[in-house]
């Protein structure tokens, strides 16, 4: 049985190009973001949220502009390309297939018996 | 910034040993990222201490994150791993087509190692620079053979001055290679055991007359295919991401070279000398971890120097 810690690790590229498709983020803001809107399912060693950043960065899914803030400190900000949108449409439909085909397995319908 | 803060962001650029390009674009995002979260944590209520102690925890480990870092930057291209491969390949086509037999050819592949070096070396060092490094050792090596031309005195005493400065210059080397990575160090003087198991066997005695040139001769498809072989398993070391299996693959190839030299060189080795070479091979592999940690130990000693002279202060 996969663990929780599997499932998100198997799931992060989804997840990360989901979040950038809506608006660009830095590192802290999708910790906080990804955090919020599963309430509280995922959550991960931060520190390994930048490696798997910048493997998709180099796979050409996203690209990241730093940007200097008024109080003059940098942030990173990441931004999803039209690859990193075709492979999230993709993946998409893939867990939708998933999903689907486990609830059909979980909650099976009158059909079925 | 806090010296645990500090000491947490050096570990991680010690142990994910990126090129310098990307390692100030790295640390200073986690940076800004640790900054954010103890500001946070400090608004929510908690003490700066606890702040810091939180944040760490929820950073993950150094070694979990460092290693991920490095497997996320470590896979070269295909065209860093043919650059890097490039002068093990120079190499072993030299011999391979007999180039070997005219100096002119013999002294552009040199001048282009040389440039190719000294290039990258002042460019910030990339990854396939310490592949080149290795083949500027030559000249050092080809010069001490030579000494041992000179009249028996002179050469006695050039030799005594002359190897302790060879080997203070490699010793250098070494260390600045280490900065990045030891197992540049390794890749870097891997070619060395090999280079000498062929030499032995053609020359046990160290002196080149017209039957060790024949012999050269005679073995040379063999001491080309060895290196095209080096220059495969280079391209495979930079394609790799797991640092395991870049440790393994150098391993593995390096001992796999030395018996097949031995295998190939009938009667020209004896076991002795085969064991004299695996040893000179795990010494290029191992030396430079030892050399790293030791050198990490010392920096560590400092470092806690520094903390209680800043705590008495």
């Amino acid at each position: 049985m996969a663990t929780r810690r599997d499932l998100v690790k198997g799931s992060s590229n989804s997840l990360l190009l989901s979040l950038l498709e809506q608006q660009p983020m830095y590192g802290y803001q999708i910790v906080k973001e990804l955090e919020a809107r599963s309430q509280g399912y995922f959550k991960f060693k931060e520190g390994t949220l930048y490696p798997a950043l910048h493997r998709l960065e180099k796979s050409g899914l996203i690209t990241s502009r730093w940007q200097t803030l008024p109080n003059g400190r940098q942030r990173r900000y990441y931004y999803i390309t039209a690859k990193g949108q075709t492979k999230l449409a993709l993946e998409k439909s893939q867990w939708h297939d998933f999903l689907t085909a486990i609830k059909l397995i979980l909650q099976p319908g009158p059909s079925s018996s | 910034m806090t010296p645990e803060l500090i000491q947490y962001l050096e570990s991680i650029k010690h142990s994910a040993r990126l090129e310098y390009a990307d390692e100030t674009a790295v640390l200073s995002e986690l940076e800004t990222h640790i900054e954010d979260k103890i500001h946070e944590l400090t608004e929510s209520g908690l003490t700066k201490e606890e702040a810091i102690v939180t944040c760490l925890g929820e950073m993950g480990g150094i070694k979990l994150v460092a290693r991920q870092i490095y497997e996320a930057y470590s896979q070269g291209s295909w065209k860093q791993a043919l650059l890097t491969s490039m002068p093990h390949l120079l190499f072993g086509l030299m011999f391979v087509l007999n180039w070997w037999h005219y100096p002119g050819w013999l002294s552009i592949v040199l001048i282009l190692i040389l440039a190719t070096t000294i290039y990258g070396w002042w460019h910030g060092k990339p990854n396939w620079v310490f592949s080149w490094l290795g083949y500027t050792l030559l000249p050092v090596l080809a010069v001490g053979i030579a000494l041992l031309y000179l009249p028996k005195i002179w050469s006695l005493l050039t030799l005594l001055v002359y190897f302790p400065m060879a080997l203070w210059w490699l010793f250098r080397i070494i260390v600045q290679t280490n900065k990045r990575d030891w197992l540049f160090s390794s890749l870097m003087l891997l070619p060395l055991p090999i280079i000498a198991g062929w030499f032995l066997a053609i020359s046990p005695s160290g002196k080149l007359t017209e039957f060790n040139l024949q012999l050269l001769e005679y073995f040379a498809p063999w001491i080309g295919l060895s290196f095209i072989v080096l220059a495969l398993t280079i391209a495979a070391f930079i394609r790799l991401r797991q640092r395991w299996l870049r440790v393994g693959l150098l391993a593995t190839s390096g001992m796999l070279t030395v018996t097949l030299i031995v295998n190939y060189t009938v009667g020209q080795l004896n076991t002795f000398t085969f064991f004299g070479l695996v040893l000179v091979m795990w010494g290029v592999l191992l030396m430079p971890a030892v050399l790293e940690r030791l050198l990490k130990r010392g920096h560590i000693t400092i470092l806690r120097r520094r903390k209680i002279a800043a705590s008495k202060s």
